[in-house]
C-alpha cells in the first residue's frame, strides 16, 4: 500500500507493507534516527512524536493510519541554527544523561508547549506519565520543562 | 588549591547532540550490505537438545543463513570458560541463545524463527542459590572441572563455582565474649537494569580473518579480548566500534551479546550481521542483577562494639558464572559494611542457578551486602536501646581503623562519621510531614561504603592532540553511556592543560583501532583512572610544547614559561609562541622545519595494589573507598499499604567533586533507581524458570510520579590522595545503601522488619494483618 505522511515539513510517499509501524515508517523510509524504539510496546514513551498536534506513540501506531498526517520529531524541533527553548534548557538543566528518553520526553513536552502555554505542576507531570528515564530521576526533565516555559513566557 | 575549571557546573558536552537527534546509537547505523539475524531462545530452564530440525526456516523468504551451536561450539570466558555463543547439547536457562537466522530484514528473520522445531529434553531445574548447593539439587555444569579456570577461582560443592573468604581474628572467641547476638538472613532478588536502550550489535566477519563489530557496551577492549580468542584472531584484526551508549548500569559490561552475534556473523562472511534484542529479549537474553540470598551473625558488647561477624552469602549466578566470580569477592569484601569488625568469618559462594547469567548491575556487590550489614545494625541497636545513628558511630571506619581486608583507614579516605552526622541532622533535623488518611510516617538511615572491583594493574589511557589552531582533540577509551564522563574528563584536561574548556573536544565514540586502551567503564573508575590519564598525558603535551618552545628560543628547557597559551623563556617576555606557533612543528622564517607536531599521551596504571589472599582474603585490594551515608523518610498508608518516599537524603565522600551539578544527578539518579529495586523491582520466575514479567508494565521501574519530593546530596570532600585533583568515584554509590535505608525507616513506621525486597505494598498488607 502506499503512504503519504509530512514529517518535519517533508512529503513522504512510500510503498509500505500494512504492519509497518510510523515508527519504522519514519526511521527506514524517511531515514530519521533521531526517534528512539526502546520496547516497540508502547511502554516507555521513547518513540514519541508529534502527530497532527497530538504526542503519539510511533510505535503502536500503524503507518497507515498516519496517511496524510503532520509528524514532528526531535529533528524538527530546532529552527534552523536556533535550538527550541525546550532543548535550550534541557542542556541548561542537564535533563539529559544517556540521552535515549531525550526524544520522547522532548516530543512530549513540545506537545504541551504548543497546546498549554502556561502549564501547571499536574499538566507537565501528566505528559511525562508513562515516559520512563532509567538515568536521571526525573527531576531534571521537570525542571528543564518548567523552565522552558518560564523563560519563553515570562 | 585554586581551580578555574574543576568544580563548577559545565554544561554537558554531549547534550547538544542528545538533544537534536544526532547522538548515534548501534540501533540508528546501517551499513551497506547488512543482513539481520534474529535469535530463537530456550523456552526450558534445564533441558537437553536432542534434535534441531531448521529446514523450513531455510527455505523462508528471505532467509539467508541459519546458525546452530553445531556450528560453533568454542568456550569462551574470562574467569570462567563455561559458555558457547549459542546452546550446544544443553541449555541452562530460559532465554539462552539455541538457534540464529540470518535474513535480508528483521521481520523475514523473525518470520522463519517461528519454523526451526527443537526436541528437548526437560530436567529438574533449580533457581535459587541456597537451593542450588543443597545435595539434591540438580547439577548445571557436569564437565565443570574440563573448563579453563583463571587462577583466583577456587571452586567447591554443589553448583558452587567459587568460594571467596575472609577470616581475620577469632570469630568463635568474639560469639563466646558477646552481650548481644543478632542472627538473620536476608534476600535481595534478581532484578534488572532496564536501560532504555536495548542492547544491540553489528558484526562482520571478513574472508581474511578480521572482524569488525560496532556495539553499545561498556567494555570494547574487553570485547575485542574475548573475540580475539574465541575466533583465534589477533588483536589487531579485531575491531570494536563503540558509538554512544543508551545506558549500561554494568549490563553492558565485560561481553554479553557480542559473542553470540559475532558467531552469527561467521556463517555470512564479508557481510555486517545486525541483532537488536527486542524489550522481552533484554530481560532474558542479556544479564540480569543481584540473587544474594545472605545469612548474618553479629557479636556485640553491652556498650556497642561489635565484636564479630560470621557471614554467609550465596549468589545466585544464572546458567553461566563468567560474568559474576569477580561481584563474589565485591559481596565479602564489603559484607561488613563501612565499620570495623575485629574478628571475622565471611564465606561468599558464587553458585550455578538455572536464571539468566547474572552480571555486574550499579554497586557489583554492595547493595546486597549493605542490605544484610545496615538492617543487622539497625536491629542490633534496637537490642542495645541505642539510637542505630550512635551506634555507628562506634564502629565507623574512621581514621585509624581497620576494614575487613586488613586496609587502614588514613585522612584521605573519606569521613564516613561526617556523611552519617549531616544525614542524620537533616534528616531528623525537621519536622515530619502533615499526612492526611491512616498514614504513618518512618525515617532510616544507612550507611556504605564502596570499592572499584578492579584489577590490580587496572589500566586507562588519554590521547591529547594539538590542533593547528590551538585547540585540542582528546580520545580516550572510556565509553559516555550517560554519567557525563565525557563532560567532568574534558574538565579535567582544559584544568590539566591550562586551557579554556571551549578548546578541549573530546571524541565521542569509542574505536578500538584508534582509542587508547582501557580496561572497561565500569567500578565508577572512570573519573579517576581515566583522570589521572588525562592528567599525564597534559602534562606530557606541555613537556613538549616546553622543548619544541625551548628550541625555536634557543634557551635552556628550564627557562620555559607556560602561561596559559602563552610560550616565552623567563629572561624575554617580548618574544612569545603560542601553541598554535608550535602545535603542527615550528618552521622557521625561512620555511625549515625545526619541531614536529605536538601529541600528548598518557597511561595510568594503580600502583601498589595486591590480590586477596586465597586463604584469607586480606590484601592491599581495593584503590580506594568512597563512604556516604542515606536517609530515607516515607510514609506507609496502612489501608493500602503503598509505601510513599517523601525525603531521600545521600551524603557522599567522593573527594574533590569536579561537576557537581552532574555528580548531583549522577546520585539521584542512582537513589532513584534503588528506590526501584527497594519497592518495586523484582523479576518473577515460574517454577518452571521462565521470567513472568518480561516486560515495562509489569517489572516498573521508578517513573516521575515515585520519585521523592526532596532528593538532598551532600557532598563531602576530603580529597583523595591516588585521584586527578583529589576526586573518587561517585558513579554507582547512590544505589548502595537506599533499600536498607527504606526497610530501616518502614521498621520506624510499622515495627515491622522486613529482610527481603523489594517491599511492595502486597507485603505490608500482608505484614500488618499479621501483627495485628
Ligand atoms: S518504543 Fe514506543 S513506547 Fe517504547
Ligand atoms: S537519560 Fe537515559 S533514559 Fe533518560
Amino acid at each position: 500500500m502506499k503512504v503519504k505522511v509530512v514529517i518535519n515539513g517533508i512529503t513522504f510517499c512510500e510503498e509500505i507493507s500494512p504492519n509497518t509501524t510510523l515508527l519504522e515508517f519514519i526511521k527506514e523510509k524517511a531515514g530519521l534516527t533521531g526517534t528512539k524504539t526502546g520496547c516497540e510496546n508502547g511502554e516507555c514513551g521513547a518513540c514519541t512524536v508529534i502527530m497532527n498536534g497530538k504526542p503519539v506513540r510511533s510505535c503502536i501506531i500503524l503507518a497507515a493510519e498516519a496517511h496524510g498526517a503532520i509528524i514532528t520529531t526531535v529533528e524538527g524541533l530546532a529552527e534552523k541554527d536556533k535550538l527550541h527553548p525546550l532543548q535550550q534548557s534541557f542542556i541548561r538543566k542537564g535533563a539529559v544523561q544517556c540521552g535515549f528518553c531525550t526524544p520522547g520526553m522532548l516530543m512530549a513536552a513540545k506537545a504541551l508547549y504548543d497546546r498549554n502555554p502556561a502549564p501547571s505542576q499536574k499538566d507537565i507531570e501528566e505528559a511525562l506519565s508513562g515516559h520512563l528515564c532509567r538515568c536521571t530521576g526525573y527531576k531534571p526533565i521537570k525542571e528543564a520543562i518548567e523552565d522552558a516555559f518560564n523563560s519563553h513566557y515570562n | 588549591m585554586g581551580f578555574s575549571i574543576v568544580g563548577k557546573n559545565v554544561e554537558r558536552v554531549d547534550a547538544y547532540e542528545k538533544v537534536t537527534g544526532k547522538a548515534i546509537f548501534v540501533g540508528d547505523i546501517k551499513l551497506p550490505g547488512m543482513l539481520y539475524a534474529k535469535v530463537l531462545r530456550s523456552p526450558n530452564a534445564h533441558a537437553i537438545i536432542k534434535n534441531i530440525d531448521f529446514a523450513g526456516a531455510l527455505k523462508s523468504e528471505g532467509v539467508v543463513a541459519v546458525v546452530t551451536g553445531k556450528d560453533f561450539n568454542h568456550r569462551f570466558g574470562i574467569a570462567v570458560a563455561d559458555q558457547t555463543p549459542l546452546a550446544v547439547h544443553k541449555v541452562r536457562f530460559a532465554g539462552e541463545p539455541v538457534a540464529a537466522v540470518i535474513a535480508v530484514t528483521e521481520k523475514a528473520a523473525a518470520k522463519a524463527l517461528k519454523l526451526i522445531k527443537i526436541d528437548y529434553e526437560k530436567l529438574p531445574c533449580v533457581l535459587y542459590p541456597q537451593n542450588a548447593v543443597q545435595k539434591d539439587a540438580p547439577v548445571i555444569h557436569e564437565k565443570f572441572y574440563q573448563y579453563k579456570l583463571a587462577p583466583w577461582v577456587s571452586p567447591g560443592g554443589k553448583n558452587v563455582y567459587q568460594h571467596f573468604k575472609v577470616r581475620r581474628g577469632d570469630v568463635d572467641k568474639a560469639f563466646n565474649e558477646a552481650d548481644i547476638i543478632v542472627e538473620n538472613t536476608y534476600w535481595s532478588p534478581y532484578i534488572h537494569h532496564v536501560q532504555l536502550e536495548p542492547h544491540g550489535a553489528i558484526a562482520q566477519y571478513n574472508h581474511d580473518g578480521s572482524m569488525v563489530i560496532y556495539t553499545s557496551s561498556q567494555a570494547p577492549f574487553v570485547v575485542q579480548h574475548c573475540l580475539s580468542e574465541l575466533h583465534d584472531i589477533p588483536l589487531n584484526r579485531v575491531r570494536v566500534i563503540v558509538p554512544y551508549v543508551g545506558g549500561g548500569f554494568g549490563g553492558k559490561s565485560d561481553v554479553t551479546i557480542e559473542p553470540l552475534v559475532s558467531c552469527i556473523a561467521r556463517a555470512v562472511p564479508g557481510r555486517p550481521v545486525k541483532l537488536l534484542l527486542t524489550r522481552e529479549e533484554m530481560f532474558e537474553g542479556t544479564v540480569v542483577g543481584r540473587g544474594v540470598y545472605s545469612h548474618y551473625k553479629t557479636a556485640v558488647s553491652k556498650d556497642g562494639k561489635i565484636l564479630g561477624m560470621e557471614i554467609k552469602c550465596y549468589l545466585g549466578s544464572g546458567g553461566y558464572a563468567d560474568y559474576a566470580v569477580n561481584i563474589v569477592s565485591g559481596i565479602a569484601m564489603s559484607a561488613t559494611g563501612p565499620y570495623e569488625v575485629p574478628n571475622l568469618k565471611i564465606d561468599c559462594y558464587g553458585v550455578y542457578t538455572n536464571t539468566p547469567p547474572t552480571g555486574a548491575l550499579r554497586g557489583y556487590g554492595h547493595p546486597e551486602a549493605h542490605f544484610g550489614a545496615e538492617r543487622q545494625i539497625d536491629m542490633i541497636a534496637r537490642k542495645l536501646n541505642m539510637d542505630p545513628a550512635e551506634f555507628r558511630m562506634k564502629n565507623l571506619l574512621v581514621k585509624g581503623r581497620k576494614n575487613a581486608i586488613g586496609q587502614i583507614m588514613t585522612e584521605h579516605s573519606g569521613r564516613v562519621d561526617v556523611c552519617v552526622k549531616s544525614v542524620t541532622e537533616e534528616l531528623f533535623g525537621k519536622p515530619k510531614p502533615e499526612v492526611k488518611g491512616n498514614i504513618t510516617i518512618g525515617r532510616g538511615i544507612a550507611a556504605y561504603m564502596k570499592m572499584p572491583v578492579m584489577p590490580t594493574n587496572v589500566q586507562s589511557g588519554a590521547i591529547i592532540k594539538l590542533n593547528g589552531d590551538g585547540t585540542v582533540t582528546m580520545s580516550v577509551g572510556a565509553i559516555e553511556m550517560g554519567q557525563g564522563s565525557y563532560t567532568a574528563l574534558s574538565q579535567i584536561a582544559a584544568e590539566a592543560l591550562g586551557i579554556p574548556m571551549e578548546k578541549v573536544h573530546i571524541n565521542t565514540e569509542v574505536d578500538t583501532a584508534y582509542s587508547p586502551y582501557e580496561w572497561q567503564t565500569v567500578a565508577s573508575h572512570t573519573t579517576w583512572g581515566v583522570g589521572n590519564a588525562i592528567i599525564i598525558a597534559s602534562k606530557d603535551l606541555k613537556a613538549k610544547l616546553r622543548e619544541a618552545a625551548a628550541k625555536v628560543l634557543k634557551v635552556d628547557v628550564d627557562k620555559i614559561v607556560l602561561d596559559g597559551e602563552k610560550i616565552y623563556s623567563r629572561d624575554n617576555k617580548e618574544k612569545m609562541l603560542l601553541w598554535s606557533d608550535l602545535a603542527l612543528g615550528y618552521t622557521s622564517p625561512k620555511g625549515t622545519a625545526v619541531t614536529s607536531p605536538i601529541i600528548g599521551e598518557g597511561y595510568f596504571v594503580a600502583r601498589g595494589l595486591e590480590k586477596p589472599d586465597p586463604e584469607t582474603g586480606q590484601g592491599n585490594v581495593a584503590a580506594d573507598w568512597t563512604f556516604g551515608c542515606v536517609g530515607v523518610e516515607l510514609g506507609v498508608n496502612k489501608d493500602t499499604g503503598e509505601i510513599r518516599v517523601y525525603r531521600l537524603i545521600n551524603a557522599i565522600d567522593a573527594g574533590k567533586i569536579i561537576n557537581p551539578k552532574l555528580a548531583h544527578d549522577q546520585v539521584m539518579g542512582a537513589m532513584v533507581q534503588a528506590l526501584g529495586s527497594s519497592l518495586s523491582e523484582v523479576l518473577v520466575f515460574s517454577d518452571e524458570g521462565k521470567i513472568r514479567n518480561n516486560d515495562l508494565v509489569d517489572y516498573k521501574i521508578p517513573g516521575l510520579e515515585d520519585v521523592p519530593e526532596q532528593v538532598k546530596v551532600i557532598f563531602v570532600e576530603t580529597p583523595e590522595e591516588t585521584g586527578p585533583f583529589g576526586a573518587r568515584g561517585l558513579g554507582e554509590h547512590g544505589a548502595v545503601a537506599v533499600s536498607p535505608a527504606v526497610a530501616n525507616a518502614i521498621y520506624d513506621a510499622l515495627k515491622v522488619d522486613f529482610v527481603d525486597i523489594p517491599i511492595t505494598a502486597d507485603k505490608v498488607i500482608k505484614a500488618i494483618k499479621g501483627v495485628d
